[in-house]
């Protein structure tokens, strides 16, 4: 995409912590900077502990005023998580915007409010087919199972990077000098080959979405079979201490008018065997029964 | 890593003596977690009840013993390590697990603590560590925290207090670890080590004592002072982190220490199997 008249090129890339947002950000800038633009880059990093979203503003062109890109002018969108993609999507310019995301699902904490053992997370429901039927341009590519295929799941982002390179106008050879310059030595061949897969991918056409994403993500159910549980409590046995009341993440026990542990809320029960672990009167039994799926 | 043996569901009153409950423990008191995090070490190890003896003292922790549906021996104040020690060397066919308190273990019988972890003989001792001499009316104990009240220091404890995992582990001690009650499953975990490890093991647990120690200092209840007891520690995996200043009285917890040093009891059975082979 050649810089536009008025104004500078504005590439927005989003992710979640650790991904290698910033590395994706620091690549392009440089790569600008070496072509002679002027470049503007702002980002938020950080998060990567609280699972949180991150986020890297990158304008390029002969002169760029706002470090930050403003809603509906990104040219294109880089997004290395689908939920962050649809996050940022309005940042796009609906008329000229690219949109490439990789679609592997990290499922932030805050997404999974259901406490049950086996509930599914609270995830975004649109399907990247849906999506890019919205979108003018723009690849939803599994680029996680593509770098995985290529031995390092952590190239991902500079897979991403190759399917970027085709809506810039770069030479190949300048991306890969500037990235061989930012990973450590030893990932420099896979990451060349990451990119050249990505670039690939994308020079298929000017929309693609990759049919066969596995949506790589994790389902609570894959997880965790779910279970019906059973609370019981030997009564004889219960001396009140009130250790189960306090310790239970889900609050739901308490002790009655003799002062015996009494489970209230059955149905805030997730069996998780804090209290049964932490009674020091042996009075809570809990038993977890695998419920059974009806075959299919 | 799977260390378990046993895949069954742990169910403690597969362990425990049914018609002895429920056990005479103050409600609240950190003892009962620390026999179940027992137990259930004991039962993924897959140990056999009869191969298994249970050797305590006087106090609240030498009761225990008499709960466990094994075999269990309720000795004198101060010497379940030196009759384990008999008991060891005369079965070593045993699984030898050695409860005691913090009076009994590290005041009355300081001295056999300090051997038995010398002679690295394969037993488990874990000494449930309360602060406090419970039973007999709350009195100081060797690892009562500074300025803290009991019936014999009215006007706060000035002494100071015992690291009995330093001790431990100065003295030799096969394999030595700290866990509070709260973390039931790391202190299973640190347990089924202890008992798997061939020499001495010793494992203190900090238990909380809230009807005598807590009410007298106002820690709380029960589940404050496990909570307290908790933050007070310093998990395995920040031990080398350098954050000493904003934690500076944090107890490490974890295994501490672990040495290969030869088991007493094979040293002495291989001596007397020399001096009988000479003899014949």
């Amino acid at each position: 995409m050649a810089e536009k008249k008025n104004g500078p090129t504005n590439v927005l890339i989003v992710g979640v912590g650790g991904q290698g947002v910033i590395m994706v950000s620091k690549v392009l800038a440089m790569l600008c900077q070496n072509h002679g633009y002027e470049v503007k880059q702002s980002e938020v990093h950080g998060m990567a502990k609280r699972g949180g979203g991150v986020f890297s503003h990158v304008r390029f062109g002969s002169s760029v005023w706002s470090p930050t890109i403003p809603v509906g002018e990104a040219d294109v969108l880089v997004a290395l998580e689908w939920a962050e993609a649809l996050r940022w999507i309005n940042y796009m310019n609906p008329q000229t915007g690219t949109f490439i995301a990789d679609t592997q699902k990290i499922v932030p904490p805050f997404a999974c409010r259901v406490r049950d053992r086996g509930a599914d997370a609270m995830y975004s429901e649109e399907t990247p087919a849906e999506i890019m039927e919205n979108v003018r341009a723009g690849y939803a590519m599994d680029a996680t199972s593509i770098a995985e295929d290529l031995g390092n799941l952590k190239a991902a982002n500079t897979v991403l990077l190759g399917a970027l390179s085709n809506s810039l106008e770069f030479s190949v050879d300048a991306w890969l000098e500037v990235i061989r310059s930012f990973v450590p030595p030893k990932s420099i061949d896979i990451n060349m080959e990451a990119f050249a897969k990505g670039r690939e991918w994308a020079q298929a056409g000017p929309k693609r979405v990759d049919e066969n994403a596995k949506g790589r993500g994790v389902s609570g159910r894959d997880l965790h079979k779910q279970v019906e549980t059973k609370l019981e409590i030997t009564e004889e046995w219960c001396k009140g201490c009130d250790i189960c009341v306090k310790m239970c993440p889900e609050r739901c026990l308490r002790l009655n008018d003799q002062l015996i542990s009494e489970l209230h809320k059955p149905d805030a029960c997730t069996g998780c065997r804090m209290c049964e672990w932490l009674c020091p009167d042996f009075a809570i039994k809990i038993t977890n029964t695998p419920i059974m799926e009806p075959a299919e | 890593m799977k260390d378990s043996v046993n895949e069954a569901e742990f169910q403690i009153n597969d362990y425990i003596r049914l018609d002895q409950m429920p056990h005479f423990l103050c409600p609240g008191c950190g003892h009962g977690i620390a026999l179940r995090a027992l137990l259930w070490a004991v039962h993924e190890l897959g140990i056999d009840k009869d191969k298994l003896a249970v050797v305590s003292g006087i106090g609240c922790s030498g009761r225990l013993s008499a709960y466990v549906d094994a075999n269990s021996f309720h000795t004198t104040h101060g010497r379940p390590l030196a009759f384990a020690t008999g008991l060891a060397l005369a079965r070593p066919d045993l699984h030898v697990i050695v409860i005691t308190g913090d009076g009994d273990s590290l005041a009355i019988g300081g001295n056999h603590l300090i051997h038995a972890c010398r002679r690295n003989l394969n037993m488990t001792c874990m000494m449930l560590n309360n602060e406090i001499y419970g039973m007999t009316g709350g009195q100081v104990s060797p690892t009562t925290t500074s300025n803290r009240y009991t019936t014999t220091t009215p006007a706060g404890n000035t002494e100071p207090v015992f690291d009995a995992c330093a001790l431990a582990t100065a003295a030799g001690a096969g394999f030595v670890g700290r866990e509070v009650t709260m973390q039931v499953t790391g202190l299973k975990n640190l347990l089924r080590d202890a008992i798997a490890h061939d020499g001495f093991s010793f494992v203190e647990v900090i238990s909380d004592c809230t009807e005598i120690y807590g009410r007298k200092n106002d820690l709380g209840v029960s589940p404050e002072m496990m909570l307290s007891q908790k933050a007070g520690m310093r998990p395995e995996a920040y031990r080398n982190t350098v954050d000493v200043p904003f934690k500076p009285n944090a107890l490490e917890c974890g295994m501490l220490a672990k040495n290969d040093r030869p088991e007493y009891g094979a040293t002495y059975r291989a001596m007397v199997d020399r001096i009988r082979g000479k003899g014949a």
